[in-house]
């Protein structure tokens, strides 16, 4: 499977009368943006306004982020199961507006977390800083349960990013990155000499606000199954949204996944990039335990040599993480991990609830319960009442002033897991 | 059957019929975890994981946890995954206490906590 990103860059967003990409800059129609969410019944207001890297803007409270794209070839359409039909995605050409953001905001449920600051030391924290947002709150029918909120907020999220995606179907994009995957037998006979690498993606799905979508399919009903790594560059994985704002994969992670874009850098060099395990972390310990043995059994059945395996989310993916682990090490695979740390303020504390010591290859998104003071900000996009009632927040952290003080764990993707972030620790 | 232990009112209302049901909504977080450890040393197996969720044990006061009916000899692996779970509970209870919460958040979490459950029981029973 060969897929071509066209990457379009975008440098800025305005508001206009049509929406189109012109010259590096994102032109977005408002109403037709509102008119678009409002089909929903479910949804009774829709605000939308742009923040810019570097403007004094807080997002909050943030529930996911999306990356506009369009398939201009090849089969089936973006956010396949979602948006399109469950055809098969992964192959011929997409563009991606590249630099520019869906941004959807909603107290789905009153204890709110999710902050994307535009400058500042919170700005420095979130990759959702440096791009040009098109920020989308929308405030749910008086009445309708959180559940229906939730499925709202992400379709709505979803109509927008493939709503400004195709204002990318006929720019010519400023680079052209290629991506492939052959068939099992075909893709090791090819590098015959380098080790056959996998990796083994672990998602979130425990219930509202923890779950996370495979072609529309709520992954904790899936078992294991075997992706191609550019099926899910065009939307094959999104997210349900979040109450876990450091660690909790955005649909922008999913589309841009890191672990995927080094293991291809080293495609064909020093690894021969095998294919994508997806699994799933769920709340019972029979699930965990099945999925854990048919992610050893594929990493096995497809003869990796080793795996990366990243986790998602707090607490319980633990214990799925060091199941993984242990159980493709005791294959004969290695294993490196991505995980994140809640080490306490200090740091001092046990990072993981489990551990193993074949658990040696362990790569970290940072200790989310850093502490850090957010200064005020000129201008609010979402509803800021709610950011003293934010995890890794507590009474009083929002200040008169409108600084909050917090742990990082409040910042989207801060901790992420992909290691799309900046934090990590190094052993010396 | 299964045995379901919760502080939850709203877990114990969707709940009930067809499952064993342990309601003790006067119990903390950390003192539902604790009830099912001691459970655990009494022969039950645990069948959800105690960290459900991504919401912090010093966040949200809920907590609902599926144990199996009592067996013959101790399962080794529910006491080390529940006094691990127990581990971190006490550290972020370190960090900080459980705020205060208005009744409507409070309920926001009872119905994240249900939902968390939910899937581990319509799934398994």
């Amino acid at each position: 499977m060969r897929l071509e990103l066209g990457k379009i860059k975008i440098a800025d967003v305005q508001f206009s009368e049509e929406t189109k990409v012109e010259n590096g800059t994102l032109y977005v129609n408002k109403q037709e943006i509102i008119d678009l969410v409002m089909e929903d019944d479910h949804i009774v207001k829709c605000v939308v306004e742009l923040a810019r890297p570097g403007e004094s803007v807080r997002i909050t409270p943030v529930k996911d982020v999306i990356e506009p794209r369009v398939k201009v070839e090849g089969p089936g359409g973006i956010f396949p199961g979602m948006i399109n039909k469950v055809t098969t995605v992964g192959e011929g050409r997409t563009h991606t507006l590249n630099g520019a953001a869906v941004v959807t905001c909603g107290k789905i449920v009153g204890f709110q977390e999710g902050i994307i600051d535009m400058s500042g030391p919170g700005a420095e924290l979130t990759p959702f800083s440096k791009l040009n947002n098109v920020c989308v709150v929308v405030e749910p029918k008086e009445g309708i349960e959180q559940h229906t909120y939730e499925k709202a907020a992400r379709m709505a999220g979803l109509k927008v990013a493939t709503y400004l995606g195709k204002a990318a179907i006929d720019v010519e994009p400023d680079e052209i990155v290629a991506y492939e995957t052959k068939p099992l037998l075909e893709q090791v006979a090819e590098y015959p000499d380098l080790p056959k690498v996998g990796y083994v993606y672990m998602l979130q799905t425990q219930g509202l606000l923890h779950d996370t979508y495979v072609y529309g399919v709520d992954a904790k009903k899936i078992i294991p199954t075997v992706l191609y790594p550019t099926e899910i560059m065009d939307g094959a994985v999104l997210s349900g949204n979040c109450v876990s704002a450091c660690d909790k994969n955005t649909s922008y992670h999913h589309l841009n996944n890191p672990i995927i874009e080094e293991l291809y850098k080293k495609h064909g060099k020093e690894i021969n990039f095998i294919g994508v395990i997806a699994t799933n972390e769920n709340v019972y310990l029979a699930d965990k335990e099945r999925s854990s043995n048919w992610s050893a059994k594929f990493a096995k059945y497809l003869g990796l040599d080793a795996v990366i395996i990243s986790q998602e989310g707090f607490g319980n993916p633990d214990t799925d993480l060091i199941m993984n682990c242990k159980k493709i090490e005791n294959e004969g695979v290695k294993t490196v991990i991505v995980t994140d740390e809640y080490a306490g303020r200090d740091g001092a504390s046990q990072s993981l609830a489990d551990a193993d010591p074949k658990a040696d290859a362990v790569v970290t998104g940072g200790n989310a319960n850093e502490v850090i003071v957010l200064p005020p900000m000129d201008k609010v996009i979402g509803m800021l009442d709610y950011a003293d009632k934010i995890a890794g927040g507590f009474d009083g952290s929002l200040r008169p002033d409108g600084s909050i003080e917090a742990e990082i764990q409040v910042i989207t993707g801060a901790t992420n897991e992909l290691g799309f972030n900046k934090y990590s620790a190094t052993t010396y | 059957m299964m045995i379901l232990i919760t502080n939850n009112q709203r877990v114990a209302e969707t709940f009930g019929d067809n499952i064993d049901l342990h309601f003790m909504p006067e119990k903390t977080y950390q003192e539902i975890l604790l009830y099912a450890r001691d459970r655990i040393h009494e022969g039950y197996k645990l069948l959800s994981h105690p960290l459900s969720g991504s919401v912090k044990p010093n966040e949200t006061p809920f907590k609902s946890i599926l144990i199996s009916e009592k067996q013959q000899t101790l399962d080794y692996d529910s006491l080390v995954i529940i006094e691990d779970s127990l581990a971190t509970v006490r550290k972020f209870n370190n960090n900080k206490i459980t705020p205060k919460w208005t009744e409507s958040i409070l309920d926001d979490f009872r119905v994240i906590d249900l939902s968390l459950i939910k899937g581990a029981i319509e799934g398994n029973q």
